[in-house]
């Protein structure tokens, strides 16, 4: 019957491949719907985390967790979707460095307290990549209600039922680029 | 001190930033031989300008360049400058927003303001890709996402909210792009004002950006819709989808239950549509032959329903309204042709040899027409609209065909799917909801007693609805709350 509620397990994400192309990084993920209706998911990076002791990248195809600022313009993310029993690969791009504002110079009480300075995390020699990719088992529309309004949540972590996640160990240390 | 352009910082490599494009997009805003730059010290260049002319954005940079500003956000007065960030591309905020195509202006650490945590700083920052490539709502567009984003807009509208932060007068800011808040919509009022004021150097008329849409999409980007509609219309910004598309985000679901029912459509609508459009792509005639026997009458009925939910049609006008748009009766003819070659493939598959028919029917035999929403929402309109033309098409006018719409219409409207959602809601939201309802879709003393019947006999022990009900009971037959 069409109104099954979707499961969890229904869609699943690996990560084909992790490589270098120029000054990016290009990661290849594969989705399989194992349900029997499509399946929608967010098919860009919306957000990007580096945990620098244990190495690890998580690319995240999902709104969650991201916060509502004053911006240019509220970019929805790329939607697609996946036909059921299909498999989909999504091509990400993501910059080979991540650069950060620094939380130690601008920390009470330091030395450079209030200063405007940043961090550079290099990620060549990653460990491990994550990718979280946000699904729902409906194509999002825009939440035209009045409570809409007063949810501190950006519309489309508002619209996701799962996630699909992948793990991808960066076994051997690549060469230095040339 | 007030306004600066970061140079270079610990962390971050000469060649990361773009300070040289940061001043060029504020000597666009100024358009003012006036401003200047004073020498770099600790990695930042002090703007200054002594201001020549007037208009808006000129006003504006004079006061972000030449007041100190100390705002006052709780725990005292503090002096806040404001830093241009130009050009950081690898930039990447602590929840992980990427700043690549991209700009926004973060509030001190200890404001408390919407982005302050995400400042270590106690200065205003205002962050932006100098080679963005966003497009935007235009105003009057609708909603369509195709006004270019040049690099001087995008600070211009940076500064906007950096001017409120400094100012401690930002206002209220939400998540949600359309409605723009009343934040963003004020930034967007003043990108608009450089819009003109640009518009106006080259003597040309500008085009505005709408400020009640703050949505924003990469330019490879592309707009969904209606997939099925639009496969078969070739386009997701026809007339007809966009008039439905407005009515169901801003008339329907704009209610409690109207969102709902869209929920439940939703769900059932997209567990078939993507396929069906996959087997429709290669299939021209297949595609054509729903144009006009399926999508085409569908629109004109849900046009109809909108405009019949705006105001009250008697009968005589619905038939004239069916008339009107049946006028060419060559045209006419054929879209009944079309109906019957689509009613005779929905019930047999009759009139096609390709495969991908036979997979269609197949798909919608599953996951179609087993929904109720689908049989409510898109089956049954069709039918109603076939019958409707096959009258027309034997002679019959206006009021006979707006008596037989009216009947269509009292047997239809009060069978929508009932949701689940009518039981949770308060008693004082249950008489809004079903007076939109009854305004709406029912209209008729007929159709509303026959939903109110529904609901009641749907939901026996919920109190908040036989409340409702019941007091409805008491009034005249047919008033709607």
């Amino acid at each position: 019957m069409v109104s099954d509620d979707s499961k969890p397990g229904d869609l699943t994400a690996a990560i084909q491949s992790v490589a270098p192309v120029d000054t990016r990084l290009q990661v290849i993920v594969r989705l399989h719907n194992k349900a029997a209706r499509a399946l929608h998911y967010v098919a860009d990076v919306r957000a990007m985390r580096y945990d620098p002791t244990t190495r690890t990248l998580t690319l995240a195809l999902s709104d969650e967790g991201r916060e509502v600022i004053p911006g240019l313009a509220g970019k929805l993310p790329l939607f697609r979707h996946v036909d059921p029993g299909s498999e989909a690969e999504i091509h990400l791009s993501v910059p080979d460095k991540i650069v950060k504002l620094s939380r130690s110079a601008g920390s009470a009480g330091s030395a450079e307290s209030g200063e405007l300075a940043f961090e550079t995390q290099q990620l060549a020699d990653i460990r491990e990549v994550v990718v979280e990719v946000a699904w729902a088992d409906v194509p999002y529309y825009h939440d035209t209600r009045a409570s809409a309004l007063q949810d501190a949540r950006l519309p489309a972590a508002r619209w996701e039922q799962h996630k699909a996640r992948a793990t991808k160990r960066q076994d051997k240390k690549r060469a230095p680029r040339p | 001190m007030a306004t600066f352009i970061l140079q270079d910082a610990t962390g971050i490599g000469s060649d990361d930033l773009d300070p040289a494009q940061g001043f060029i997009d504020m000597t666009i805003i100024a358009n003012d031989t006036g401003l200047g730059m004073a020498d770099p010290a600790a990695g930042k260049q002090r703007l200054v300008y002594t201001r020549t002319g007037n208009g808006p954005p000129r006003l504006r940079l004079d006061a972000m360049i030449n007041t100190a500003f100390s705002p006052d956000y709780g725990s005292g007065a503090n002096n806040v400058d404001t830093i241009v960030v130009a050009g950081l591309k690898s930039l990447v905020l602590d929840d992980g927003t990427p700043m690549a195509n991209n700009g926004t202006a973060l509030p001190p650490k200890s404001s408390g303001l919407p982005g302050a945590s995400l400042n270590p700083t106690e200065q205003c920052l205002v962050i932006y890709d100098t080679q963005l490539t966003i497009c935007v709502a235009s105003a009057g567009s609708g909603g369509s996402l195709d006004l270019p984003v040049s690099p001087p807009v995008a600070l211009y509208h940076e500064f906007s909210h950096a001017f409120r932060i400094v100012t401690n007068s930002l206002l209220a800011l939400t998540g949600v792009c359309d409605p723009s808040s009343p934040e963003e919509r004020a930034a967007i009022i003043d990108e608009n004002d450089l819009r003109t004021d640009l518009a106006s150097r080259q003597g040309v008329s500008a085009t505005l950006r709408d400020p009640g849409n703050h949505c924003g999409k990469v330019e490879s980007d592309c707009e969904s819709c209606c997939i099925i509609a639009t496969l078969v219309s070739r386009s997701p910004r026809s007339p007809q989808v966009q008039r439905l598309r407005c009515a169901r985000d801003h008339f329907v679901r704009g209610t409690e239950v109207g969102h709902a029912f869209f929920d439940h459509f939703f769900r059932d609508y997209y567990a078939f549509s993507p396929q069906a459009c996959t087997l429709m792509v290669g299939d021209q005639s297949l595609r054509h032959q729903l144009l006009e026997g399926f999508v085409e009458p569908l629109l004109d009925f849900w046009n109809m329903m909108v405009a019949r939910g705006r105001r009250v049609m008697s009968s005589t006008q619905l038939g004239a309204a069916f008339i009107a748009l049946h006028a060419d009766r060559g045209h006419a003819e054929l879209r009944h042709a079309a109906l019957l070659r689509t009613s005779a493939f929905w019930e047999s598959g009759v009139g096609q040899s390709t495969e991908a028919p036979a997979q269609l029917m197949a798909l919608l035999r599953e996951h179609a027409w087993p929904s109720p929403y689908m049989q409510w929402a898109l089956v049954a309109p069709v039918r109603l609209m076939h019958t409707l033309l096959t009258r027309y098409l034997a002679g019959a006018d206006a009021p006979a065909i707006g008596r037989a719409f009216t009947k269509a219409l009292d047997a239809w409207a009060p069978e929508v799917p009932i949701s689940t959602l009518w039981a949770a809601l308060p008693a004082a939201q249950v008489r809004r909801e079903l007076g939109f309802c009854e305004r709406a879709l029912l209209q008729t003393t007929k159709s509303k007693t026959r939903f109110r019947q529904r609901l009641g006999e749907r939901f026996p022990d919920i109190t908040a609805l036989a409340g409702v009900l019941g007091r409805l009971q008491t009034m005249d037959k047919g008033d709607t709350w």
